[in-house]
């Protein structure tokens, strides 16, 4: 079976896919075993509502991330820039509610004033977003390097505006509602992740403009000889991206009630992970939103439990990660490879 | 004659970027009346050494295969491997072994960055990413890495210069490190392989068209191994190198640098898509970042602006980059790197 050249073994892992539903059955037969075994070496600390509550509130931000990078990964490019969104956008929205909320208005005038500055957040995404749209469709430069820079870039800026401090204790009722937790027990964010989630899998798989992403990011040339304006395509899809790094970087102001120019930037690394994970193809063209967001649930699932041993080091979840990232891409080539072999058998 | 000469030089990215640089320090010189000052010229060199190093790896991993981003760990592992095994063992000896240790620790975490993405063809930015995830597990998880005096004859090989400069209006001194050597030597040896031997042409034979390299007699798979081996060894030295001249050992220093160092190789000309690139675009596009940042305090610029003109640079470059390349070439480039 080696004599097979291997170009060719990667032009037809291209063209045979596995249906898309195996790997998210994997997926989720993977986080039943973490939860066992979870639930198994931690009875008492693991199911814990308090658990339970962390674990929904810790995936939220780098989760809508990892969804940004997973349109971008689809549509045949990458966004590095996320985090950076993110965090620009939490600059500049905390800036704005604590030059224009005074502790002496009223709380619908404070109300409306959080409501402008997360207005105004979610702008900065969606511009950022578009800018990093233009220099991939317009300029022709390759998503990885446009989105290089513009990390450097949106960081940059971000440093200028903030003058390189935390912006702190956000006043108002921003912290309160991004805080407030439904039921006593499930964080407004989870709830916000949980319908971004539901909205982009319908968007992807249900739209024109979800099946126009795939069509892009599997043949550019294609696509556009059928007739597919490329440029917007991308243009809307880099700035979906951004929106959706802004509204993780609002959610991560109001959690830790502070914003930094160069908060999380490990998440950059994970959310390309999460994705990978989640059975999105790097060269683009494949992958499903439910299999990116159930990818996060399984990452932080297992971080959480990992967190619960005193003894292992924050850093060996990299390390974790890191094998995780390199065996699942194998497993998956190893499959789509046996899938091959057995297609050939029959012909 | 001459005219056609000229015609060639002006087609070249490295052309516009010494350009740039030109017109920057004239700039800087004009502005601060520093920049052309022998402390300022020898502290540049001084601060070129290790991104140069690093840039070598960029360059070989663009031109033979894509992105490599494992290239900071690497360096951070090995250098600090070598470091805490050397304090163990008491060694005194010379430096150069503690650079042999940390060049096969460098060689084998190159191997295998090139056994997966040899034997799998995955794209060379998600596994590097991957591995250099790894890598710092190990590094911060396994070794418990921290910051740490180094042995004493690293301490000495960092310190040594072979040119110390005086400024005699500033008073302000310099002194060019002795490290700078190792530096010239490994562009020499890189350039000779790279321009005069069988496996050099093949490095960017198997980045311009793979099939086309095989069909021409090239082992591509033993020549992507090689390149990703290769670039261990230069991290680990490059790490190793690091840590001399910053006296100490700083785990926590090294991840970062791959995003400037690649944008550095990219603009100086080396081709995202592979088996385009040469050494002296790969040194110009590095001393302009690096003058960037060392300059932007004599231009009167506040620290803080660094980035965004860091990022202006590489997304202005690469535009630059992009644009110039003919329609042809452009069309397939796109067509390449949408569907990679």
């Amino acid at each position: 079976m080696n004599k097979m050249p291997a170009d060719i073994s990667t032009n037809k892992t291209k063209l045979i896919r596995l249906p898309k539903d195996s790997n998210i059955t994997r997926l989720f037969l993977t986080l039943v075993a973490i939860v066992i075994v979870a639930i198994v070496l931690k009875p008492h600390n693991f199911p814990s509502t308090s658990n339970i509550e962390s674990i929904m509130k810790q995936l939220v931000e780098y989760g809508l991330m990892a969804f940004a990078v997973g349109i971008t990964m689809i549509s045949g490019g990458i966004d590095l820039s996320t985090v950076y969104i993110a965090n620009m956008s939490g600059i500049v929205a905390g800036i704005y509610m604590r030059t224009f909320i005074s502790p002496e208005a009223s709380l619908s005038e404070q109300l409306m004033v959080s409501l402008v500055a997360m207005l105004i957040g979610i702008l900065i995404g969606a511009l950022c977003g578009i800018f990093n749209g233009i220099l991939v469709a317009h300029f022709n430069i390759p998503a990885m390097l446009a989105t290089l820079g513009t990390f450097q870039l949106f960081m940059g800026i971000s440093v200028v505006i903030s003058g390189g401090t935390t912006i702190s204790r956000i006043p108002g009722p921003f912290t309160t509602i991004g805080n407030y937790r439904i039921f006593g027990f499930v964080p407004i964010a989870f709830v916000i992740f949980i319908i971004i989630a539901i909205l982009l899998s319908v968007m992807m798989s249900r739209t024109k403009f979800g099946t126009r992403i795939y069509l892009v990011g599997t043949n550019a040339k294609s696509s556009k000889f059928a007739g597919i304006n490329n440029k917007a395509v991308l243009i809307k899809v880099y700035m979906l991206a951004g929106i959706l790094s802004s509204i993780a970087g609002l959610i991560s102001l109001a959690r830790v009630n502070s914003a930094k120019a160069d908060f999380g930037s490990s998440y950059t690394m994970t959310g390309i992970l999460i994705v990978v994970l989640g059975g999105v193809n790097p060269n683009g063209g494949f992958g499903s939103m439910t299999g990116v967001a159930l990818a996060v649930v399984v990452l932080q699932v297992l971080s959480s439990l990992l967190n619960m041993f005193q003894n292992i080091s924050n850093y060996y979840r990299d390390l974790i990660w890191g094998v995780a990232l390199i065996g699942v891409l194998i497993l998956n080539y190893m499959i789509s490879n046996g899938k091959i072999r057995k297609l050939k058998k029959k012909n | 004659m001459n005219h056609f000469s000229i015609k060639k030089i002006t087609k070249q990215t490295e052309f516009y970027v010494f350009l740039i640089i030109v017109a920057l320090s004239l700039l800087i010189q004009f502005r601060s009346g520093q920049f052309f000052t022998n402390n300022n010229i020898v502290d540049l060199m001084r601060s070129m050494v290790v991104p140069s190093m690093y840039a070598i790896c960029a360059f070989l991993a663009f031109v033979s295969t894509g992105p490599d981003v494992s290239f900071p760990l690497i360096a951070a592992l090995s250098s600090y491997a070598t470091i805490v095994i050397s304090l163990n063992i008491g060694y005194k000896g010379p430096v150069i072994w503690l650079y042999v240790l940390a060049g096969v620790f460098g060689l084998l975490m190159g191997a295998f960055n090139g056994f997966i993405l040899v034997k799998y063809k995955f794209p060379a930015l998600i596994v590097t990413l991957g591995t250099s995830a790894i890598f710092s597990g190990v590094l911060f998880g396994v070794l418990k890495a921290r910051r740490m005096e180094l042995p004493s004859t690293m301490l000495e090989f960092g310190k040594s210069s072979i040119l110390t400069v005086k400024n005699a209006d500033s008073g302000l001194g310099s002194q060019l490190p002795s490290t700078i050597l190792i530096l010239v030597g490994l562009y020499i040896v890189t350039y000779l392989v790279l321009n005069y031997t069988i496996v050099g042409r093949g490095v960017y034979a198997i980045g311009g068209d793979e099939v086309s390299a095989e069909r021409a007699g090239f082992n591509v798979k033993m020549i992507r191994f090689g390149v990703f081996c290769a670039n261990g060894v230069v991290a680990s030295i490059a790490g190793m190198t690091y840590s001399s001249m910053t006296q100490f050992a700083l785990p926590n220093e090294f991840s970062g640098a791959e995003m400037t160092v690649i944008a550095a190789i990219i603009l100086g000309g080396t081709r995202i898509t592979g088996g385009v690139g040469t050494l002296k675009g790969t040194l110009l596009g590095t001393f302009l970042i690096v003058m960037v940042a060392n300059s932007l305090i004599l231009l009167g610029i506040p620290v803080y602006w660094q980035r965004v003109f860091t990022g202006l640079i590489i997304i202005v470059g690469t535009a630059i980059s992009v644009r110039k390349s003919s329609g042809s070439v452009k069309k397939s480039l796109k067509a390449e790197v949408t569907s990679k």
